[in-house]
């Protein structure tokens, strides 16, 4: 059923539907109204869950470890300072092996304090081990919760799924919202192998020796990659049972792109438009939205980036020293390639600043009229 | 291993498993563990180890004859009556004539001084005593093994000899000069201390056993010891003292109203009249002095005792003492007598004594009384008993036996020089021996002589099997380790181990008032030779002897299975007694040596083997 | 014969969920705390182990000593953690199961706190259980916010033993007003086990203080480490309390009083203490049970 609604509430009913059996979080500016939503919805019987009203984010993640080796389907959601509160945490859970998923509003880190979009908070916990889906519209966002859940459960890793403060967090939009029955067809109920179980008494993340942490760890990362198998295939199954498409990466009008700019979050939507309107002044130009950034999809990576000779990445996101962290990593997968694009890192957006089209346009046509790049990465918009 | 110690090792050998994981397939996706630390067998953190072991209580210690204390009261409070006194007999013959007169030396070390008083091991050994009928024989008398043994004496020392002897299979005759058998228990002790009827008791139980009684037969007058050392093996001496000491003043022997403190209780005893007079004056500060104060009271007398040394260094008992005084008889102190006149009609004009004051100690220890000067008073009395202390006769042993200080000289091993023609060897005890004049001190000669008679029989050295089954501090030997019968606990003994109150954890113990000795009023007791002390009922019994710590033995209360951290106490069950400590585990922490309350475990060396046992 | 503490045998002979091969030093006593622990709760019970010396005593991967299912968590995130199991057992239906929080002092005085004063504050129907050895030994006895005055640790060393008073835990979790709040000692542990036992019978949040002595960390003889936890209790240091709903019940009146510096004096770590501090820690821990007694007497 389609009902016009933000972002935050989408997400909401994502958790609803997938029937989550216990929640924990700990508001934090924009990612209260999620939390907001899900008291109500409980409150007035449309789900069946617990919800721990934790004092800490720490603590929030924290009960989710306890929640879901219980073996129930567990919840949380958050963004910025409190994203990197859970950072120990974060890396407990993955390293957990459980599938957990949290959806965090896409805020900047302080000081000083800006709640505006920015991508920093999650990017910077990409060593964590936890899938990172990024999200371009309220529509994509609900159906990402659900996706999400059935990847994790199936590779046994948490999912992360983000999308920008406010714009999307606060911002409404048509979502077409499925029926309960419709989701319980897609995703079965959780059925853990391993958990807390008094027939089966076991201890869980204790000690372990050098002897035996080192394979611990391969097992997670061939898992992980497992998702770049799996993930396409839920997407596949969400396509034929919902209607709407999703992959790891979107192509958009890449085919005969001389140059592709790489987008995540609503940039992406602002991106679309510019790409079409370069189109008709007949410039080939392409996007590739950026979707799941965690697993590396380097082969995806390397199948739409690598023959094209120009590469334009944007980045809200920062990391001092270094630049925008996509940028970086699209790199180090390219390095591999036989042709290797000239690559245009470029920084925008940072604390909520807005990317117009205009913006994104004069990025593509910087990106054309240099062989090379002119700053690396090139701050756009700053103020000189 | 039996029982639940089997069943819980087998587990947990079964569940201790080690796994390798080869290669990374092997592993669970999660980190998740698939066994028990059983593997782990951290008994080889060790360095030193516990054992259950059974040690000595002070009690049994300090008893001369080595009384397994503990053991009878631990019957006693499982309310296996006959179980504890056959127990008790096994170190100690008679429970129903040492509960009645023992000067119980157990209750001046009971561990239990330090919580709140002593246990009353005395009333117990009574109340176990005083169950049985005292004349069944004993259960399991061996068959004769062809020696024979002469006891000469039916004392206290005689009798044990004779039950002990019996039970080695010896055949046994005891003669005694007196018409009645019992020697000093007979004719010294009053009769409202150890009532005739238990004594006879006793006697039948020996005769019952086989025990030859020769009463009215004196050896040295009757019969000859050379005669005996022909028809006999074994002779045994056990004659006693019966002759008092002297108080060398003029006059003693010249009045019938000055007699000594034993002859007055003798003549009591067999019957024949005593008249003392209104006042009776008693010199003398030992049990002899009490006893014949206390009969003289009976008597219808007034009577004052006089010691030359404080109250502190009387050897009385004080329970005896304070008896004494209750029933009305008067102390006076630090006074001896210095001479006494003497009527023409054989009355005591007056009896003058002079204060004393302490000294230097003499070679007793205890400190000399010198005569204070000028410090005369006299005292007006119808008769004096003089009870200053014992000497043996031995006109019968000239020329046979070796005596020394007037004292009967015997080996380590009992047995008194004699020429070895082949005859008899000739053995002796109690009181004509160099030994405390107690009951139990003879009771408890009596048992060595036996053993090494037994020694002698089967051609053992005496010494060597002295020292195997010495007890405690090696005062007393012990009967049951000698015939290797079970004690109480089917545990590991060191019998030379003591347990003394620095090893016993009080915290563990509830102050409880000890169940009060049930006497007759002073008033009333003092008008009757009959008995005065109500022997326990049985939940007196029960509530007293619930007293008792168990010191050195344990009593399964669980506290080495509570606390040990590494779960490594098993519980043997099924109807065995006691734990097992599970060695793959123990890392010999020493929680179950500190916290037991009543020392039974040791911790021993890591490198010393131990059987573990079945 | 009769037994010492009212434990029947059939308990501490029956299953052991606790079982030997165990990690910790000899004469641990937070080995035998989990013992008596489990014994009191029965099979039905979860726990949860944040950083603490029972992280290693438990085994190491892929073993465990206990019998019971068991998830080791963050350092801070005991109490929380476990609230989390009870929130998914409950949503399975198993609300019968005992989710325990097992925490050192660390992870409860200093770095826990947090976590601890939010479930308490919600009343999360979980047992916590501080097993307090007063120090972080774990990681080689640095002193932690439950290191008494005057204490040697390595972070408080000789000539610079600990200036601060021990944290009052009791004081703080009463605080929230829980449904239950006790403490209880290895040394009593008849007492202990009818703690745990009914622990699992209250509903809302559950704390219990237990003192666990450390042979290495207290500087003592291993044989020691019971008599000595007792004597905190004889010394009145250590009282041990509970309080339901409010109404305050003192379960051991110690038959034996003992002086403070006769038990400081047991242990290595109190060589340094000064007489101030002995006499400050003297009138706290007289009027602390002052106060209890009083506390007490006015519920009978």
């Amino acid at each position: 059923m389609k009902q016009v609604i933000k972002g935050n509430f989408a997400v909401a009913q994502g958790v609803r539907l997938c029937r989550v059996g216990v929640i924990s979080a700990y508001p934090i500016t924009p990612q209260t109204t999620i939390v907001e939503e899900l008291s109500e919805i409980c409150a007035r019987g449309e789900m069946d869950a617990k919800f721990i009203k934790v004092e800490s984010e720490h603590s929030a993640m924290a009960a989710m470890v306890g929640s879901s080796t219980a073996g129930v389907r567990s919840f949380t959601a958050t963004s910025s300072q409190g994203l990197l509160l859970m950072h120990e945490v974060l890396h407990w859970a993955a390293g957990a092996r459980l599938p957990i998923v949290l959806s965090n509003v896409n805020r900047a880190v302080g000081p000083g304090w800006n709640i505006w979009a920015d991508q920093t908070d999650s990017v910077s916990q990409r060593d964590t081990g936890w899938v990172q889906i990024y999200c371009e519209s309220n529509q994509e966002v609900l159906d990402s919760v659900i996706m999400s859940y059935k990847l994790a459960e199936k590779i046994l890793l948490p999912v992360m799924l983000t999308y920008d403060a406010f714009f999307l967090s606060h911002t409404s939009e048509i979502v077409d919202i499925p029926d309960i029955e419709e989701v319980d067809a897609f995703l079965p109920p959780y059925q853990p192998e391993f958990r807390l179980d008094l027939d089966n008494p076991r201890m869980f993340g204790g000690l372990i020796s050098p002897e035996y942490y080192y394979e611990q760890r391969y097992i997670m990362h061939k898992d992980a990659l497992e998702a770049l198998e799996y993930y396409p295939m839920v997407c596949e199954e969400f396509h034929e049972k919902f209607g709407r498409e999703y992959d790891v990466v979107e192509e958009y009008r890449t085919d005969d792109a001389e140059l592709i700019i790489v987008t995540a979050g609503t940039i992406t939507s602002v991106t679309r438009i510019v790409v079409d309107r370069l189109r008709e002044q007949g410039k080939n130009v392409g996007m590739m939205k950026l979707r799941m950034f965690r697993p590396v999809p380097v082969e995806r990576w390397l199948d739409v980036l690598g023959g094209i000779p120009k590469v334009v990445v944007m980045d809200r996101n920062i990391t001092a020293g270094l630049g925008g962290v996509f940028a970086s990593e699209i790199q180090a997968v390219l390095y591999n390639s036989e042709t290797r694009p000239v690559i245009y890192p470029v920084v925008v957006g940072l604390g909520g600043r807005d990317v117009t089209p205009d913006d994104v346009e004069g990025i593509i046509n910087y990106a054309l009229e240099n062989d090379k790049p002119k700053d690396v990465p090139l701050f756009w918009g700053l103020k000189q | 291993m039996k029982g639940i110690v089997l069943m819980t090792m087998k587990k947990r050998s079964e569940s201790a498993k080690a796994y390798e994981f080869k290669t990374w397939r092997d592993f669970t996706p999660m980190n998740i563990s698939v066994g028990t630390m059983l593997h782990n067998m951290t008994g080889s953190w060790r360095f030193i180890k516990p054992i259950y072991e059974d040690k000595v209580p002070a009690c049994q210690n300090a008893c001369p004859a080595g009384n397994d204390i503990e053991g009878w009261i631990k019957l006693l409070q499982k309310g296996e009556y006959d179980k504890a006194y056959w127990h008790l007999k096994r170190e100690q013959p008679f429970p129903a004539i040492l509960g009645r007169i023992c000067f119980k030396f157990c209750e001046t070390v009971c561990n239990r001084k330090q919580l709140d008083s002593f246990v009353g091991i005395n009333e117990l050994e009574r109340f176990v005593g005083d169950r049985v009928d005292l004349s069944t024989p004993h259960p399991d008398l061996p068959d004769y093994n062809g020696k024979s043994l002469a006891v000469v004496g039916s004392g206290p020392a005689g009798m044990s000899t004779a039950y002990y002897g019996r039970l080695l299979g010896l055949r046994v005759t005891m003669f005694e000069a007196l018409p009645e058998m019992g020697g000093i228990l007979r004719v010294g002790i009053p009769a409202y201390r150890l009532p005739r009827e238990i004594l006879a008791a006793e006697f039948d139980g020996l005769k019952n056993m086989g025990i030859e009684l020769m009463p009215n037969i004196a050896v040295g007058k009757d019969i000859t010891l050379n005669g005996l050392r022909s028809d006999y093996n074994y002779i045994f001496l056990g004659t006693g003292v019966h002759e008092s000491a002297k108080l060398n003043l003029e006059g003693e022997d010249e009045s019938d109203r000055i007699m000594s403190g034993l002859g007055m209780l003798k003549k009591v005893a067999l019957g024949e009249e005593v008249n003392l007079g209104k006042r009776v004056t008693i010199i003398g500060g030992g049990n002899t002095a009490i006893d014949a104060a206390r009969t003289a009271v009976r008597l219808g007398s007034k009577v004052t005792v006089i010691y030359r040394r404080s109250e502190t260094e009387m050897p009385a008992h004080p329970g005896e003492v304070e008896e004494a005084r209750e029933e009305g008889v008067e102390f006076r102190f630090l006074a001896a007598p210095e001479n006494i006149k003497i009527n023409k009609d054989g009355s005591i004009e007056r009896l003058v004594c002079c204060e004393m004051e302490l000294g230097p100690p003499d070679e007793s220890g205890r400190r000399r009384p010198v005569k204070k000067e000028g410090a005369l008073f006299e005292v007006e009395t119808d008769s004096i008993l003089i009870a200053i202390g014992e000497i043996p006769a031995f006109d019968f042993l000239k020329d046979v036996v070796k005596t020394e200080n007037n004292l009967v000289v015997v080996n380590e091993g009992m047995q008194v020089e004699t020429i070895d023609d082949g005859r008899a060897k000739i053995f002796g005890g109690g009181d004509i021996i160099d030994l405390p004049h107690t009951v139990v001190h003879a009771v408890a000669a009596g048992k060595k002589a036996a053993i090494a008679m037994d020694c002698d029989r089967k051609g053992a050295d005496f010494s060597e099997v002295f020292q195997k089954i010495a007890t405690g501090d090696g005062r007393a030997l012990s009967f049951s380790k000698y015939m290797g019968w079970m004690p109480v606990n089917p545990v590991r003994q060191n019998n030379t181990k003591v347990v003394d109150s620095e090893k016993i954890v009080y915290d563990y113990f509830m102050k409880a008032p000890q169940v009060e000795k049930q006497v007759l009023d002073a008033g009333v007791r003092k008008g009757s030779f009959d008995t005065y002390c109500k022997t326990f009922d049985e939940d007196q019994a029960q509530r007293e002897a619930a007293r008792c710590m168990h010191c050195g033995r344990c009593t399964e209360c669980d506290n080495c299975l509570i606390f040990c951290p590494d779960v490594s106490v098993l519980v043997r069950g099924e109807g065995q007694f006691g734990y097992a400590i599970d060695y793959d585990y123990c890392k010999g922490c020493g929680i179950c040596f500190t916290e037991c309350p009543r020392n039974a475990i040791t911790m021993i060396d890591e490198e010393i083997p131990i059987q573990v046992d079945d | 014969m009769q037994k010492i503490f009212d434990i029947p045998r059939e308990l501490m002979t029956g299953e052991d969920l606790a079982q030997p091969g165990m990690l910790s030093c000899q004469g641990c006593g937070a080995s035998l705390a989990m013992k008596l622990a489990l014994k009191g709760l029965g099979e039905r019970t979860i726990v949860a182990i944040p950083a603490c010396c029972w992280t290693i005593i438990i085994g190491v991967y892929p073993y465990s000593t206990l019998k019971v299912p068991v998830v080791h968590v963050l350092f801070e995130t005991a109490a929380v953690s476990a609230s989390g199991i009870r929130a998914g057992l409950d949503m399975r239906g198993e609300e019968d199961v005992v989710v325990m929080a097992w925490a050192g002092d660390g992870g409860t005085f200093d770095i826990g706190i947090q976590s601890l004063s939010g479930v308490a504050e919600r009343n999360d129907d979980i047992l916590y259980v501080c097993y307090d050895n007063e120090a972080y030994m774990n990681t080689g006895i640095q002193r932690s916010g439950a290191t008494p005055m005057g204490a040697w640790t390595t972070t408080t060393p000789s000539g610079a033993v600990k200036q601060e008073k021990k944290k009052d835990i009791e004081k703080i979790m009463l605080a929230h007003e829980i449904p239950y709040v006790a403490t209880a000692s290895v040394a009593y542990p008849d007492d202990m086990i009818q703690k745990f036992k009914k622990a699992r019978t209250i509903k809302g949040t559950k704390f219990i203080h237990l003192l666990s002595p450390c042979p290495p960390g207290w500087r003592i003889d291993p044989a020691m480490s019971i008599k000595i936890t007792r004597m905190a209790t004889q010394a009145k240091v250590f009282p041990i309390y509970e309080v339901e709903n409010g109404k305050y019940k003192l379960n051991v009146y110690p038959e034996k009083e003992i002086h403070l510096k006769e038990y400081l004096n047991t242990q290595g770590r109190f060589r340094q203490i000064t007489e101030d501090m002995l006499k400050g820690a003297k009138e706290r821990a007289d009027q602390k049970w002052e106060d209890l007694v009083a506390m007490a007497e006015k519920e009978l």
